[in-house]
């Protein structure tokens, strides 16, 4: 039998990560035309909800100190980028893909929440 | 969070009162009994919709799935809830007027 | 710091490196044609403007901002011109190094990377929005 996860504590971390990973889409798309600047993007969901399990935030290499951090969400510079001559790998498209993404995945968290929390309220009406 | 929905499954099917009210129709036992029945029914498609509702959503948090899958989920959860729980409270309604009735 | 927020000042900080940069785009444009005003001066020169990323330790965000303005140190154009006041003994004048091709198409990408910073205050907003809306009884 799977275990029964609370619902609404699993979409409060995927709201706390999704919120971070917005700021560093923010961060990329303020410095699209700094020189030397690498795009950044946190560590997928999955290895956010295996952190959470065992307790353990992992410090790697290239580690790069940002909002996800006193949540225990690492954000790392993405590999093998595409490199402008002035060292800058932000891409605005992909960048905005992205925020398209995080915007789609928080409304349907949101949703989601407000039908279930919508349920409880009503079993527990007279 | 099935738990507190389960609950209302056993107000609906345990508890007693689908027998009352199957006892209150007396001798037509055999309509007492087809209606506990379809109660039975009801309960259980509302659970096994939300127990749906949840696993969907679960999936849809941690991974990807299909929007419109989940949102139809969802939905017909809640359609089977609000069906469910107009059910309970007329059933309560019910039992409240005929335990009042004078014997 | 709430992350939403911090996502909120970074976008800002980089709306204002991009109106920053616009600014000196148009500075270029408008001196694209100013000569020294005495004979064998040096006209305008050319500013560039860099970034430079900073991580605010409050809220943990990657900032844009203003690294340098500077002066582009390439050679000035000359034209002939005997009779300007800026003329050297031969009759050239030396012209801004400005090359307006190059200041719109700078322009053209400063806005384009406005609009997304644009984009990006929007979305952040109207997620907080979102997230409060919970509480909203319908």
């Amino acid at each position: 039998m799977e275990v029964n996860l609370n619902l609404f504590d699993l979409a409060s971390q995927q709201a706390r990560w999704l919120s971070v990973r917005q700021a560093a889409i923010a961060g990329n798309i303020a410095n699209a035309n700094t020189t030397g600047y690498l795009a950044v993007d946190v560590e997928p969901f999955s290895k956010v909800l295996d952190a959470t399990s065992v307790g353990i935030k992992a410090t790697q290499a290239g580690h790069i100190r940002g909002a996800g951090e006193a949540e225990g969400i690492a954000i790392r510079a993405e590999d093998d980028p595409a490199v402008m001559p002035s060292g800058n790998t932000v891409q605005l498209e992909e960048q905005l893909l992205k925020a398209g993404e995080v915007r789609r995945s928080f409304e349907l968290n949101t949703a989601i929440v407000k039908a279930f929390h919508r349920m409880m309220m009503m079993t527990s009406r007279a | 969070m099935i738990a507190g929905i389960g609950a209302l499954n056993g107000q609906i099917t345990g508890g007693g009162l689908t027998e009352n009210v199957a006892g209150a129709a007396g001798a037509a036992s055999g309509v007492g009994a087809s209606f506990a029945s379809m109660l039975e029914q009801a309960a259980t498609n509302t659970v096994g919709a939300l127990q749906n509702a949840e696993q969907m959503s679960v999936k849809a948090l941690s991974g990807d799935v299909q929007t419109r899958e989940v949102v139809d989920a969802v939905m017909s959860a809640e359609q089977s809830l609000q069906a469910a729980i107009a059910i309970r409270d007329k059933i309560v309604t019910a039992y409240l007027e005929v335990s009042r009735m004078a014997i | 710091m709430d992350a939403l927020t911090t996502a909120l000042k970074v976008a800002a900080s980089g709306l204002n490196a991009q109106s920053e940069r616009i600014r000196v785009v148009s500075e270029n444009l408008a001196n694209a044609q100013s000569t020294a005003s005495v004979a064998g001066g040096d006209p305008y020169q050319r500013k560039t403007i860099a970034f430079a990323a900073e991580l605010d330790r409050a809220t943990g965000g990657t900032m844009a901002e203003i690294g340098a303005i500077d002066t582009d140190k390439t050679a000035f154009p000359v034209e002939y011109m005997p009779g300007h006041e800026a003329a050297d003994e031969f009759g050239y004048v030396k012209m801004p190094n400005v090359n307006p091709l190059i200041e719109m198409a700078d322009m053209r990408e400063a806005n384009r990377s406005y609009e997304a910073n644009l984009q990006v205050i929007r979305q952040a907003r109207d997620l907080i929005s979102m997230t409060i809306d919970l509480m909203r009884s319908q």
